[in-house]
This record gives structure tokens, sequence and C-alpha cells, in this order.
């Protein structure tokens, strides 16, 4: 089976393609606890994947009027009195007038049975602009600030005229300051004490009182009917470019550090100033919010760390052990703020350059569940930023943003299957039906998630449970699942996207159970479940969790004579299974050690929102050696490859890495690129970076492009990745090998132990 | 009653009379009756006025006092009159009048050359008639008929007698008798009016004067002394006197002189605004308005026959005594309080004097019950126009001060000048026992950084390097003159506590033979009553903070609308020009609605930022710099935004208005340095901590139940202010609020914050965008240049023997010794109380210290030290004689204000009539004369008090009637007051603005009237004003020629009721302007005039002011007189 081709049918991967069946013979209920336990019944979405033929309906979809799933191709239609029986609750469902015509030959674009997703455009009206804020720290040095006001100047002014803007910085003494755009006498901010912690709602209710625009005579009664033009701090370009720029350019940095001090910034109140803003000026939810910080909250709620520099910023092992005085507190705060961003359907992104930690590990919540976007670099300078920023406001076509707003997406079970939860970048909406199951997983109890944003690479997991009790299951060997995304399109409308899909039954462990396994989603979502325990646990409990479950999973599916660990054998389509787990217990997502918290947050906040193909390439790093030899090939994430004479390109998906051998290294050094006599030399080295080219264009957020010569310091970012196959203590190693110096266990061993464990009663 | 006292100078009513030179005229009794009569006669217009009025009293009264004080001699008129004579006395009187004082008193007649003039004797020996006037005041009893007298009774006089039942009863003699007070003086008043003698029996008078002469040596001295007002005395003292005579009568009228000059300068004209403040210091006004007063009163006199009996007693009454009349009495008869008596005569005042008299007369003789002549009633006398020169200490003696409201030039020879502290009682009574039993007050009124007089010599700085000033080492004292070093000079003793310091090696200096330091002279700190210390790091908590000015604007729509916020922006954009110069000068601004707008002011290049703060429930400053910035460097900007704040907020929709949280959000701004929030506010705060509810419409409509309870609507709502405020006062946060409303603000509450942080409150009700802006800014120009200084810190410190029992006024206080003062300056006055907690020796001194440490607008940190050593007395008479009008006016005045909110009102009005009572009554028992037992005898030197207890009883702040804002306004003006504003506070002047024509050159403002609806007439338009209101009554049939030299219109309806006084070009309008421009720089303070006509609410709030009307909460002067005298009797009893 490909599963990468149905995926591009469907936007869907299933680690197992057939479910099991409680419902009949007593080996049904012997495969339900055989495999439930080792992963649970899931799948990888990606609701916008971009499919090609997607038919676009220009009209509304039909609902079944008992379980809202909409018409699909796996509904029984009776032409003759134009009934359709919906395929997950066997309601009976009439056609509209509207649908007179169908009959056999006459299928709606809903009903061909080679789209099993189609798009609708929905009949609603649209209104409302895009509301963009952005959020500025002061306290940063004047060249950094000088980019990012370049930067930021840039994108106001590539916005269409109807977005609208609003301004709020923060900085001396915690202040926040929310700009009134609509004043023209004079420059106008209204001043918020970043040291407080004040609700939301007061928030509002605040900026409501020092509403200043429906007063003003450039700004009269008569506009505010206008959507936008009854709040002067979020005003659409066209109202307020003259104040935007010059509010922009007056935008001076306030860092008077007191020495043995870190700057105060009241991070957490300016967010929370301008979730408050976003939802007084912009009823019609298309928000977005960008922080840009250069450090750490100091101050006010979200801050993590005083600012007396004799105390350090939290680190794992603070967190850990509790001795993170605010880290509770500021995540509780940012919870609370992700609950608001859900309900105003606000983005939050945080662009983070700082050579320090910011917050953002208490901040994932708001960032992750409103699906915005963090980034985490050294220097508003940096290219990372840049480009992150623009991809961000990227058009695809000339008309609009390619930004989608306020999606929703709701899963409709066929009555067998509950569903327990979703991890990715949404939010439950607590929106519980019967196929809502007591159980949860990440945001469970509904079938209604809530998207602040919505991407075409959105990936979110999806967990369910069968329950089904009954001896025969009604609906035969075919379970369906489907998925509805609504969406606030770029455009300006909104648009249903709708998949469904359809997964046989199972009721043994037959050879069909085995090559149904996607093991590559199933080590993403081993990943997003272990990341989702690593919050909770220790790192070495969640290693020891993977072990249990891959143990008992290879002693499920490993073919195998008890207690012969030589007699291990797993099927092709299993085999990379447990080669995934151990580089996913090694990487940095569960090894938090000789990274922050932040980093770690950022980390584990992107595995959660790729795909299948990204999400392992995070896991499991590729690496392609160029050599003389011939073209580009993929090599063994091993030490094994370091080699002089080869280039290296490492891609860990978070950075990039040119590993160029130390006689590689020493021509570059020498010039013979350069040299017309050693052309090939030079294409050598032109052809990693050309791939680069590539991977990047794709990436977003851009990584970080290290290149490196062998043995040199940077060459640990390669290094440390590789499975240390000859290290140290290895005595096998020959003479000049590289090894790693190490005390990690290697692929080798791990897997040994696996298959002994794995071959014991 | 018994007057009484001679109280040395006390020119009291300084009225500026002096005109009358005639004091010789006459002597005696003659004079003395010409004196009423005649000064007022001369003035017909008055004198009819007058009557009116007094006729109704007429029953009640005593028809004695009329004659009696009546200090005013009516200026002008008086010489004119044929009588003239007799109006000369009027002049005269004064003079004599301090003549018999002294005598009294002083024993050391000479010695005091100013006031003290022994001459009672003289006096008495003159022309019995002047004693009276002078001591006069005492006397003034009124005899009420034997009857009745329980009031007066005794008076006086027969003529009392004649007086109706009622005080009369006392046969005149007896009367007489009384007259004599307790002690001896009293009598002698009487007896002055031998001369007067028609009137009263013979009898009387002789018996009088016995006493007098008597007395003059002792108590007398009472009544003598004061008065002086009248002329009376005048020349009888020939002898004794005239050295006094000569002396007191310059000083008063110097000071008045003085005055002028500079005063135009202040307000200026009609331009007012432009004038330089300069010249406010003048204090000089107070003295003025009284002077006027009196006159016209004194009119009629003549009319009655106290003027007669005045004289007779010359000696101890001074005219102005009550007394006297008894004297004159009798012939008044005075005092009387025959009631009916009364009613006729007044009527007759009305034109003939003399007739009136006649009738007087009658009574007097008939003895039946006598009437007390309102005409002879103790009024304020108008002062002389050029200051007096006035010696702290002469002789190594304490003098004492003339009254505060004259014009007179300080020269410090060791007390430091009355305009700093003024003391109550100016010689201290030996135990708590005697002070309780002449039921007098012992407080001081500090004013420490009065204006002085231009004349008056700058206060000294000394620096005593980085040891700082010289201290006792046990009670902290700072050296000053009254320190005495012995051994050599190795050692001095500590004046304060008594103890023993070595003196520093550099400051020690040989004695001289006569014991004092050789260097006394050159070292300002040994030899004046005032210096300034340069104060060293010791003093300092941090640096010494610049002068910031702060201004807040209500921007809330009302005040928008109404034209105060463009007001408040433009005074301020016109007042930041006169900010003190120099870096140190920062300035802020900020604007607030229902939300808190600052103004970052430091950036010259772009636009101006508005900064919101829109918590109003817990506020913060939005910016820790740049909001207070340097002045000099944000001119520009915030010339420029002070223009485009109306502009910005001109269509505004938001009503809410969030002061306090404004104030508070300012203070923090502020907090790293303290200074001066200048609130500029509209509307009751409805939003935001401190917000307030409209408390007095519920009062209102709960009316019935709420009669109880209603002062409690003068009380702040609740304590947030009082926290805020006290946050304010810790960092050094001055807070004055410029209230420009139409509606209830509920300034009971607000004030909470500008009396806690040493500032005040301004009140325009109803704020009119025309009448009120130049006033607006006049106020807050006055505001930002008047002397001032900062973070102040002030204690009072006292002899052992007496500790200071309380301050009063508007001032933080944490510890009970000191008080902090964020902002003190020219215009605030602290009440300090005293108690005993020892004995004085007869013969020591007792001395007062006042340390105020501060910090100059210039950055300096010095402390201003005043030191003022007064006698210590066992002799309650000198007590008596002492005792400063002025001063003790003030605290009753300060203790109502303080009791108002408390207490239920009849309470207050109660109590202090009590207070005035309860001396009277002290003075009657121990110092009047056995025989004057049916008389009102009143101390001279107080002889005023019942008026203006009277006065007080009907002022603002004590009628129930009133807006609550007004009461709560009254009462914090009444709060800082200083000592020579209170009385026009409730005893406004009034002027006939008809007068001016013929008034003589180089006099600024005619004559004043006694407020009596009886003065004014239709055709008449009257200038009333109580130094900070003025109202123009325009009568209902005046000469349309006068309205339109004076108004520009044709008819009164054509005047606006918003109107501003323009100068027109004539002679009448110019007058009107100069003296309008006159009064305000004597007030220090720019009147707001209202206009008001007759039949109209206006024409009511004018007659409201005509305190010695029947009114119906109020009984009429002479009925109070006579009710006085009844408890009086009573309390006898």
């Amino acid at each position: 089976m490909d599963f990468a081709e149905i995926e591009s049918i469907e936007g869907l991967r299933f680690p197992w393609n057939t479910w099991p069946s409680l419902a009949s013979s007593s080996s049904s209920s012997e495969a339900a606890a055989l495999f439930t336990p080792i992963l649970p019944l899931s799948l990888l979405h990606t609701p916008l994947f971009p499919i090609t033929d997607l038919p676009l309906l220009p009209y509304d979809p039909l609902h079944c009027h008992s379980c809202n799933s909409t018409l699909n191709p796996y509904a029984r239609v009776d032409y003759r009195y134009a009934i359709w029986t919906c395929s997950f609750c066997h309601a009976s469902n009439h056609f509209p007038k509207s649908y007179s015509r169908i009959g056999e030959n006459q299928l709606p674009v809903e009903l061909f049975p080679t789209h099993s997703s189609v798009e609708y455009s929905l009949r609603i009206n649209k209104d409302g602009g895009v509301g963009i804020v952005f959020v500025v720290d002061l306290a940063m040095d004047e060249s950094e600030m000088a980019v990012l006001k370049r930067e930021i100047m840039g994108v106001v002014t590539g916005l269409d005229d109807t977005v609208s803007v609003g301004l709020i910085t923060f900085g001396e003494g915690g202040s926040v300051w929310v700009y009134d755009l609509g004043f023209g006498e004079c420059s106008r901010v209204v001043v918020f004490d970043g040291t407080r912690e004040i609700s939301i709602d007061k928030i509002s209710e605040l900026l409501s009182n020092s509403n200043f625009t429906t007063n003003h005579p450039s700004f009269g009664l008569g506009k505010s009917s206008s959507t936008s033009g009854k709040f002067g701090f979020l005003l659409p370009i066209s109202e307020c470019e003259f104040n935007i720029t010059s509010a922009i350019d007056e935008i001076a940095c306030s860092s008077q550090s007191i020495p043995g001090h870190r700057t105060e910034r009241a991070t957490g109140s300016a967010i929370a100033a301008a979730v408050a803003m976003l939802g007084v000026c912009l009823p019609q939810q298309r928000g977005r919010i960008l922080v840009f910080t250069s450090g750490p909250a100091t101050i006010g709620p979200g801050m993590i760390v005083q600012t007396d520099l004799g105390e350090q910023i939290r680190t794992h092992n603070d967190i850990l052990s509790s001795k993170a005085p605010f880290y509770l507190k500021a995540c509780e705060f940012y919870n609370n703020l992700a609950t608001k961003l859900c309900e105003k359907s606000l983005v939050l992104d945080l662009f983070a350059c700082s050579l320090d930690q910011v917050g953002a590990s208490e901040m994932r919540d708001p960032v992750e569940n409103s699906g915005g976007l963090m980034l985490l670099a050294e220097s508003f300078e940096s290219g990372q930023f840049k480009k992150c920023l623009r991809y961000i406001f990227r058009r695809k076509n000339s008309d609009h943003l390619d930004m989608n707003f306020n999606a929703t997406i709701e899963v409709v079970t066929s009555r067998d299957i509950k569903i327990c939860g979703a991890l990715g970048p949404c939010m439950s909406l607590r929106n519980k039906n019967r196929s809502v199951c007591n159980k949860e997983i990440g945001h469970g109890g509904t079938n209604l998630w809530k998207l602040g944003t919505i991407t075409n690479k959105t990936c979110i997991a999806f967990f369910f449970k069968v329950t089904n009790r009954r001896n025969t299951p009604q609906s035969g060997p075919v379970f369906f699942l489907q998925f509805q995304t609504r969406y606030r399109h770029g455009d300006g409308g909104y648009r249903l996207r709708v998949t469904t899909a359809a997964r046989r039954w199972s009721y043994s462990i037959s050879s069909e159970v085995v090559s149904g396994f996607d093991q590559e989603a199933a080590a993403s979502i081993m990943a997003r479940l272990a990341v989702l325990r690593a919050k909770k646990y220790d790192s070495r409990d969640v290693i020891r969790w993977i072990d249990k479950l891959l143990i008992r999973f290879c002693s499920t599916f490993g073919e195998y004579i008890q207690e012969d660990p030589s007699s291990f054998r797993l099927s092709s389509n299993l085999s990379l299974f447990p080669q995934f787990m151990y580089y996913l217990r090694r990487s940095q997502f569960i090894d938090v050690f000789n990274n922050t918290p932040d980093e770690t947050t950022f980390f584990r906040l992107m595995l959660n929102r790729e795909g299948v193909v990204g999400s392992l390439i995070m896991i499991q790093p590729t690496l392609f050696q160029y050599s003389f030899d011939g073209p580009p090939v993929p090599v063994v994430l091993d030490i094994s490859s370091v080699s002089s004479n080869v280039i290296l390109l490492f891609d860990s998906y978070f950075y990039v890495v040119i590993h160029y051998g130390t006689k590689i290294a020493q021509w570059r050094k020498l010039g013979y690129h350069n040299d017309p006599s050693h052309e090939n030399f030079r294409k050598l080295l032109e052809a990693p970076e050309l791939d680069l080219e590539m991977l990047l264009s794709d990436r977003f957020p851009t990584q970080k492009v290290i290149r490196c010569d062998q043995y040199g310091s940077q060459a640990r970012f390669l290094l440390a990745k590789l499975n240390p196959s000859l290290t140290q203590k290895s005595p096998s190693a020959p003479d000049g090998a590289d090894i790693i110096l190490t005390d990690d266990v290697s692929l080798e061993i791990f897997i040994e132990h696996l298959q002994e464990l794995a071959v014991q009663a | 009653m018994a007057s009484t006292q001679p109280p040395p100078t006390r020119p009291r009513p300084g009225y500026g009379t002096n005109p009358n030179p005639n004091p010789n005229l006459n002597s005696l009794v003659g004079s003395v009756q010409n004196m009423q009569i005649g000064n007022r006669p001369s003035q017909p217009p008055p004198g009819p006025a007058y009557v009116g009025g007094i006729p109704p009293q007429p029953n009640n009264h005593f028809g004695p006092p009329g004659p009696i004080v009546r200090p005013g001699p009516p200026p002008p008129h008086s010489s004119a009159r044929p009588v003239g004579a007799p109006a000369g006395f009027v002049a005269g009187r004064p003079l004599s009048a301090p003549m018999v004082n002294n005598g009294p008193f002083t024993s050391p007649p000479g010695g005091p050359g100013p006031f003290r003039g022994n001459p009672p004797q003289t006096i008495s020996s003159t022309s019995g008639n002047q004693g009276p006037f002078s001591g006069g005041p005492v006397p003034q009893t009124l005899n009420g008929p034997s009857a009745s007298q329980t009031p007066f009774s005794g008076a006086p006089m027969t003529q009392p007698a004649v007086s109706g039942g009622p005080f009369a009863s006392h046969p005149p003699p007896s009367s007489q008798t009384p007259l004599g007070g307790r002690s001896l003086p009293v009598r002698p008043p009487f007896s002055g009016p031998p001369s007067s003698q028609p009137p009263f029996p013979g009898a009387p008078p002789q018996s009088s004067r016995p006493p007098m002469m008597a007395a003059p040596p002792t108590s007398q001295s009472p009544f003598m002394g004061p008065v002086p007002s009248q002329p009376s005395i005048t020349s009888t003292p020939p002898a004794s006197q005239p050295p006094f005579i000569g002396g007191p009568f310059p000083m008063f009228r110097q000071p008045f002189p003085g005055r002028p000059p500079s005063s135009q300068l202040p307000y200026g004209p009609g331009a007012g605004q432009a004038m330089p403040n300069p010249s406010f210091p003048g204090a000089p006004p107070p003295s003025q308005p009284f002077n006027q007063m009196p006159q016209p009163p004194s009119h009629q006199f003549p009319g009655s026959q106290m003027v007669r009996g005045p004289p007779g007693s010359g000696i101890s009454h001074g005219s102005q005594p009550w007394s006297s009349q008894t004297t004159q009495s009798s012939p008044q008869g005075m005092l009387g309080m025959s009631s009916t008596m009364a009613p006729p005569p007044p009527r007759m005042y009305g034109m003939a004097t003399q007739a009136p008299v006649s009738p007087m007369m009658g009574h007097s003789p008939g003895s039946t019950p006598s009437k007390i002549d309102p005409s002879q009633v103790p009024r304020p006398m108008p002062s002389g126009s050029s200051p007096v020169i006035f010696e702290t200490r002469i002789g190594g003696q304490a003098s004492i001060p003339p009254p505060a409201t004259s014009d007179f030039i300080v020269r410090d020879t060791g007390n430091c000048s009355p305009r700093y502290m003024r003391s109550t009682i100016n010689q201290i009574p030996c135990t708590g026992d005697l002070l309780s039993t002449s039921a007098l007050q012992l407080s001081l009124l500090v004013q420490p950084f009065a204006l002085p007089h231009p004349s008056e010599e700058p206060i000294q700085v000394v620096d005593f390097g980085e040891s700082g000033p010289l201290r006792c080492s046990r009670c902290k004292g700072y050296i000053n003159p009254f320190m005495k070093f012995i051994e050599q000079g190795r050692r001095f003793v500590c004046n304060l506590c008594g103890s023993v310091d070595q003196t520093p090696r550099d400051y020690l200096c040989n004695l001289g033979p006569d014991g004092r330091r050789r260097d006394v002279d050159e070292r300002p700190e040994l030899c004046r009553g005032t210096v300034e210390f340069v104060a060293t790091k010791e003093y300092m908590v941090r640096d010494p903070m610049p002068a910031v000015f702060f201004f807040l604007i209500d921007v809330s729509m009302n005040a928008v609308q109404t034209g105060a916020t463009a007001a408040a922006c433009s005074a301020i954009s016109q007042a930041i020009a006169d900010l003190p110069e120099g870096p140190r000068t920062k300035v802020g601004v900020a604007t607030y609605d229902s939300t808190i707008h600052f103004y970052n002011l430091k950036r010259s290049l772009q636009q101006p930022l508005m900064l919101i703060v829109p918590d109003v429930q817990d506020v913060y400053t939005p910016l820790h710099t740049d909001i207070v910035v340097q002045f000099p460097e944000c001119r520009q900007p915030l010339e420029q935004l002070l223009e485009n704040i109306p502009i910005m907020f001109e269509n505004t929709k938001i009503a809410e208005s969030a002061l306090c949280a404004a104030m508070k959000a300012c203070s923090l701004s502020m907090k790293p340095t303290g200074g001066k929030l200048l609130v500029f506010q509209s509307v009751l705060p409805s939003v935001g901590i401190g917000s307030l509810t409209s408390r007095e419409a519920e009062g209102r409509t709960n009316i019935s139940i709420g009669e109880k309870e209603a002062h409690k609507l003068l009380q702040p709502a609740d304590k947030n202010l009082k926290t805020m405020a006290i946050e304010f006062a810790e960092y050094q946060v001055c807070v004055d609020i410029f209230i420009s409303s139409q509606t209830y603000v509920d300034i009971a509450s607000i004030s909470v914050i500008p009396r806690t942080t040493g500032g005040q409150v301004y009140y325009y009700y109803p704020f009119s965008a025309l009448s009120d802006s130049a006033k607006l800014y006049n106020d807050l120009r006055w505001n930002v240049t008047r002397p001032q200084g900062f973070e102040a810190v002030m204690r009072v410190r006292c002899t052992q023997g007496l500790q200071v029992q309380d301050y009063f006024g508007n001032f933080c206080k944490r510890i009970p010794t000191d008080i902090d003062l964020p902002g003190i300056d020219s215009d605030k006055t602290i009440m300090v109380t005293f108690k005993h907690d020892d004995k004085f020796q007869e013969g020591s001194e007792c001395a007062f210290q006042c340390a105020i440490l501060y910090t100059t607008v210039y950055g300096q940190r010095r402390i201003r030290v005043s030191n003022l050593s007064l006698p210590c007395t066992s002799m309650l008479s000198n007590i008596f004689r002492s005792a400063d009008l002025d001063s003790h006016f003030a605290t009753f005045l300060k203790r109502a204000a303080n009791d108002v909110p408390t207490n239920p009102l009849s309470h207050v009005r109660e109590q202090v009539t009590n207070l005035c009572i309860n001396t009277l009554h002290a003075y009657r028992k121990y110092c009047a004369t056995v025989s004057s037992t049916g008389q009102l005898i009143l101390p001279e030197t107080l002889k005023l008090l019942p008026l203006y207890t009277l006065a007080l009883t009907k002022s603002v702040g004590l009628l129930a009637d009133g807006r609550f804002d007004d009461r709560s306004y009254w009462i914090n003006r009444a709060f800082i007051l200083s000592t020579a504003l209170c009385v026009p506070l409730v005893y406004p002047r009034m002027i006939a603005i008809q007068d001016l024509a013929s008034m003589e050159d180089g006099m600024l403002v005619p004559p004043v009237l006694s407020l009596s609806s009886d003065q004014v007439t239709d055709d008449g338009i009257y200038f009333l004003e109580n130094g900070e209101d003025a109202l123009v009554y325009v009568g209902n049939s005046v000469d349309t020629d006068v309205l339109q030299k004076i108004f520009g219109a044709s008819s009164i309806d054509a005047i606006p009721t918003q109107f501003v006084l323009k100068q027109y070009d004539n002679e009448l309008s110019k007058k009107l302007n100069e003296m309008v421009s006159e009064i305000q720089r004597q007030r220090c303070s720019y009147l707001r005039l209202r206009l008001c006509k007759k039949d109209d609410p206006s024409g009511i709030l004018f007659f409201s002011y005509m305190i010695e009307d029947k009114t119906p909460s109020g009984l009429s002067y002479l009925d109070f007189l006579v009710r006085l005298h009844r408890q009086i009797q009573t309390k006898m009893a």
C-alpha cells in the first residue's frame, strides 16, 4: 500500500489502515486487546492538503439531519425517491429541489467516488477585513530595532488597503502602549501598566472607554457604521496609513537597563492587550497578533524570571523539580489567553530574536493552539526572521493574503467509533455528542475543534476508540470517518472542506492488519504522544514508555521463536518502526539535555503540526552524501557515513548542516573551486547548496543553516544526531575512523536488546 | 458686657478715621457726641439707611450700644458736618481710645509708646467724654431697664433706664457703675458721658467718672484702650494721650496709604490679568474694609445720644466700646436695650441727626427701658490711610501689634512680624486657670510665608556652614534672640526648654556690660524675630526637589461645553509665562474624562504624544520619564498643546469624570519629585477610584430624616480620598483644585485632598466662561507666583509651661509634633492652639518659635524660624487688654469651620455664641465694676466680637439653607484664611458706588457702609466684597446716566447678568475700576463680580449679606446684643 498516495487524495494517514472490531469473536477482542494499547487508533489529518483535482463547489453542502455529516460518495442514494442514506448514522435524507436532476448518470460532484474530498464555497456574507496587530518589544538594541522597524514597515506597506492594522508596544517600566491610529491631532496611545494582571475583559472594557475615534470629527459617527471605523486602535490601512507609518517610525527603544538587571518586559500584558484590542475592534474575527520580542518577560503576568540577573532563567530541571517560581503561574496565564484566542479565533505568532530565552515555553499554548507561528532566532537581522515574516504575509495571488482564519474541524464517525481527542494546533470546543469518548487524549471531549488559522500543511492527529459491543457491526466490514473543515479563506469567503474516508474493520491480526500498518504515520503519532507525555513526565519516563510500547509491538507483530532473539524478524512493513523509535528516544523532543525549555517547546510545537513527512525528518534526520563517485545518495545516519572526501547534507528539519570532509574543506580553502580546471569540484560544492535551497524553499519557518568542516566545532550539530556506532568504547574501531564520544547506545545495541526483550514471554 | 479693655493700640478697627482731626475739637463729651452724630449726619444718605435698618431692631436693642463702639465714623463727611465738631471727634477717637487703654493696662504709660496710652486717666480728666469713647468700648453696656435688665441691665446710665425694660432696667445709676465694670475702668467710660450728660442724667456720669479715673490705673484700661476708634478720645487725652494718639494714628494711616501704591500692580485694572502680583503683597487690604463700614454708622450716632454719652465717658469707652455708651451712654441709654425705644429713633436718624438724638436721649433719661441706639453700636471703623510703623519690641518688651487688617510696616526688633505669627493674646496668662477664667482662646495664627509690606526689610538668610544652625541640644529649638548667653558667652540657656548648652567654639563671643553678646546686632539670628537658616544635608532626605507644576484639566463633555476647559487651557498658557525661571522648574500636563490622558512634552520635533491611562480603578503612570519635563525645554510644545486641547476634545461625548483617579495618576508621575498639582475640574467625579455620588440630591430628598444628619454631607463621603491624600502628601504632592462647575461636585469630599496636602480649593460657581476666565487666570497666576515653599515640615515650639495642643489648617500630620506641608504659600495660615502644662512666673516671658523647613522654588533648602516672646501676666485685665480681636475672631471662625461638618448647625452656632458670651461674661464678672451689672460691657479690644460673632452665625457656612458645596467651600476657605481676611469673609465691606464721585482725590476706596439694608437705597449702586466675591447691586431707580457711565447700558435690564466690568471713558467708571483694582490688591484676590438686581435671586443674595438685619435665621445686630446681655445677666445671677 502506498500510503503517501492515499494521502494525496484524502490528506489522511492512518497508522493502522484496518481497525480491530470488538464486535465479534473472541479473536477480535483479542485483537483489540493487542493493538490498542500498543498504539491508539488514530490518524493524521492535513485538512487542507493540497489535493490535485479538488473540486470547489459553489454551493452549500447537504448535511445529514441527524449526524450532520455531508453528502459523500459512500452515501446510498435512492434516485427514485430522491433520498440518500447517511453512511454514518443510516438516516435517510431527502434531496432538496436543487438536486432534482440527480440520477445515476448525473451525479453531483460530491458523490463521485473519486472525490472523497471536496470543498464547498459557502454562501455566507463575507465582510470585514483581516486585522493584524504588531506587538513590539521596545527593549532592544537600536540596530535590532531599526531592522525590525524596516521589516514591519515593509509588511505594512505591502498589505492591502482593506487590511486593518494595529500597533502595540511594550517597554519602559513594563508599560504597554496601544496606539490609537485614528486620531489626527497628536499621537495617541492608551497605556496599560504591564506589571499588573488584568483580565482580558477588563482590558477590553478599558479600551472601549478610551476610544475616542467615534467622537473625533474626522472619524465621526457616520463612519462608525463601517466595520472597522469604530475603533481607532485597529483601522484599515487606507484610513491610517500615515498614522501607522509614523507611529512605527517613531518607535524608539527604551532599553535603559540597570546594571545587574534585565530590562523590564511585560510581554504577557502586551499580548493580553492585543487580544483584548482585537476582540473589541474586530468582531468579524480574522485577526493575527505578531509579537516581536527580544528577551525574557520579566514583569507582569507571564513573567518567567525577575529582573535581577542574579536569578537564572528556569531550566528543564527547575521546571521538573518545581524550582521555577513563575513557571506555573505564567503557564496558567497563557492558558487562559489561549482560551481567549480560541474564543475570538485569533492567531498569535511569536518572533523571539534573542540570545536568551524569552518564555516561549510558557507561551506554547496560545501559540500552538491558535495555529500561530513561533520563531526562535538570535537576531532580527537574521535571514530566518525576515524570511519567516515575509512568508506569513505571502500572497497566493495578487489580491489577497494566503492566510486562512477561523477554522473549525468537525469529525463525524461511524457509530462504533468514539472520538478521544486531537493533538496539533487546535483547541477543543468542548462540543460533546454521542460520538465523543469519555477518555480524552490531547484536546478531547469534543467532535469540534477550532483553529485560529490553518495552512495547507497544518496536520492534526486524531485519536479514536472502538466501542462496538454488538456482535455485528451494522456497517459491515467498513467504517467511515468524515472531516469537515470550515474556514475563512484568504479571499474573505468561507469554505468547507469535506473529507470522507472509509477503512475496513479487521477481526483478527491478519496480514491485512500488518500490511495496513503505516510505520511512518505510526512514528509520527508516537512522537506526538511522547511529546504529550513529556509535558508531564521526566524524559526517562517517556523513554521507558516508548520502550515498553515498542517491546510489546515487537513481541506482537514480530516473527520469532520464543527465547531466541536471533530468530526475530519483522515484516518489511514494520521493520523501520523500531529504528524510528530509537531516533525518537534520542531526539530533542524527548532528550532535553542541552536544550532550554524554550527550544524544546519550539521543537515540540513544530512536531505537533507537521505532517508525516516533516515529522519523520524531525525524528530521523536525513543525510545525503555528495562525492565524486556519483550522484548524491542518501546514506545511513551513522558515524560511519562521515568521511573526509565527501560532503554531507544533513537535514534535521530544524537545521541543516552541510558538512565538508577534511579533504574537501582543504581543497575549498585552497580555492580549487575557483580554478576552471577543477570544474567538477566546483560543481560538487554547489550541489548541496542547490539542494539546500530546495529544502528551504518549502520549509516554514525556515531553519537554521550550518556550514561546517569535519572536526570543526560546528560539526557537533551533525555528530549529535548520528548513530554512535563507533564510540570511544568500541573495541573494533578501525584506525582513522571517526568516532563519536558518547555513552549512548548505538542503534545496533538497541535493536539487540529489543529483540531479546521481544522474544521473552 | 463690659467692654473695656483698653487695649492698647489695637486700632482694631483700624479705621482710618483719622480724618478726624477733630478730635480735639471737642473734647469730651461734646466731641463725642458729635462724633457720632456729626459724622454720620453729614452723610445723610447713610443715615437714613441706617435708620431704616435699625428701627426694627429697636425693640430689643440696647440702645446704648449703638453709640458706643461705632467705630467707624464716617469719614469724609464727618468733617464736613457742621456738627463738625463732633464729627471731628470721631476722628479723633482712635487716638483717644488708645490712650485710654494704655493707661490702664500697661501701667507703664509712657512705655509703649504706641498703643498703650495710659491716657486713660488723662482722658478722663480731659473731657470725660472722650475718655469714654476710647475706653468706651467696654462700657457700652446697654442698660436695660431695670427689669429687663437681665440683659444689660445695669446699664448704664440712666438713660438706659429708659430703655426698656429689658436691659435698662437697671437704672442708670447702677448702670454706670457697670460701666466701670468690675474693673474699674469701666465705669469711667460711662462717666465719660458726662459731657454727654444731657442724656444721661447727670448721675451716671459722675459716678462713672470716678471710676474712670480710677480705672485708668488699673483695670480700666480695658475699656479705654482699644477703641480708639472713635475719635473721641482723641482730644481728651491731651496730655498723655497725645503721645499715644499720635502714635496710633499715624500708624494706621500710613499703612493704608502704603498699600495703595502697590495695589495697582496686582490685578491690575480691568485687564486684570496682567497685573503683577507684587502688589498683593501688601496685605493691607484688611484694614480698610472695616473702616468704611463703620463710618456710616457713626453718622447715625450722632443722632443717637449715644454719641454724647461716649464723650462723656470719654475715657472709658472709646467710642467703640459699647460701654462707652454707657457712659455716654447713658445717654444712649444705652445700649439699652429698650426695645421700644429703638424703633423710633432709627427712623429718626434717617434724617436729622438730632432728631433722633433726642429720642434717644429721651430714653436714657427716661431711664426707662432704653434701647440701643443702633447707630451707636460698635462697628468697625475705618483705618487710616497711611501705614503705621510697628516695632515688634520696644525697650525689651513685646509690643502689641496693630490690627491685622490695618496697614502697617513692621520693623523686626526681636519678635517676628505679626504677619508671620500673631497671638490671640499678647500677654500670656501665667496659669491655665487664669486663661480659662478669661474664657479667651490662646492660639497663634501662623502664616510663615505672609507677604511683607514692600517697605519692610527682607528676611535675612543666615548660613552656619556645614554645622547647620545652632540649636538647643534638648528641645532642638533654634538659636534666637531670646537665648541667653552666660559665663562669658561660653554657654547659653535655651529660652524654650531652659537647658544649658556649650557655645560652639566658632560661635563664641564675649558678653558686653549689658550681659548681651557684643555681636548681637551683627547677627540676625540674635536680633531678628524672623530669620532663615540655610539647611545642611542633615535636613534633607534627598536632594531638594525642583519646582514642579503639573496641570490636570477636565475635558469631559460638560467641561468642554461650558468653556471651562478652554478657560483653563488659556489660563495655564498665560500663567506659565510667570513660572519661576530656571532649569529646576518642571511642568507636566494631563487631561481626563473617563480616562486619564498624559502628554509627552519631550518630543519637540514630533507630534505631541497623548498617553491614555484607561484604568481608573487602579491607576498608574504611563511613563516614568518625560511626563514631567523641564520647563524651558518644552515651552513650545506645551503652548501648542494647550491651544489644541480644547479643539481635540471639542466634540467629546464622554460625560464621566475620573477626577480622583486622575489626581492619583498624576501624583504617581510626580512621585520622584513631588510638586504642585493644579487641577481644573468641572463635574462630580463619577468613575474610578474615589468616585462620588450626588449626595446632595439624596440629602434633599430625605430632608425630613436628614435634618439631623445634614452636616454629614459636609464630611467626606468616604475614607478613600483621605487615604489618597495622605499618599499624595508622602510624595510631597500639593494639590490645588480649581472647580469651575455648574452643578454639585461634592466639595466636602474632594477638598480633603487639598486640605491634607497643603493646597486649596478655588470655586467658580456657577461657572461662566465669560466672566470667570479672568479670575481663573488671575487665581492661577497668583497661585504659581506667590511666595511659596515645597516639601515643608513645620513645628511650633514654646516655652515650657505651655504646650502645643493642636494645629488647624491645610497640612498632613503624621506625628503629633510636626505638620507636613507638601506646599505652603503666602496665603496659608495655620492656627496653633496651646494649653498650659505648668505655671509661668509673673514677669517672665513665654516664647514661641515656629520653624519651617522647606525648599524654595529655586531648590534651596531653608529653615525659616520665627520667634515671638510675650510677657506673662497674672492679671486678667492685662489679658483682656492685650487680646487681639482679629486673631480671636480668626480662631472663632476656624473652630466653627472645623466643627460644622461634625456637629449639627444649631450646636455650632450656639457654641460660637457661647464663646463670645463666655468671654464677655468673664470680662463683665472679673474686670468690670460691680455697679455695671445692668449694662452690656464689652472689653475695648473685643468690642466688635459680638458683631463678628453674629456675622459668623449668619455666614454661608453656618446657614442651613445654603448649597452644600457653597458651605464646604466656605469651610475650606475659612481653614486657610489669613487673620486679616477672616473678618471680611463674614463681614464684607459695602461701598456705595455713587460715593465715588464725591471722593477725595487720593482715596481709592470710598467709605464703607455698615451691612444693613437701611444703607441700601433704590437709587444707589453698591459694591460689596468679602475678599473673594464682589456683588454689584444696582437699585431699581438708578439714574440712567450713572448706569450709562458705569455699565455702558441704558437700563438695568440691559446689563447682562454675567457682566464684566469695563472701563468707560468717564470719571466715575475710572474711579470704580481703580477702586476695584485697589480692593483686589488689598485682598490679594481677583474679585469675582456678580451683578445683583432687586427683586431677583441675585438681590436676595445681596441682602443676605446684610448682617445687621434681622433675618429668618438670625437676629438683628441689636437684638443680638440684647440677647448677649441677657445671657450674661443670667450667668451673672
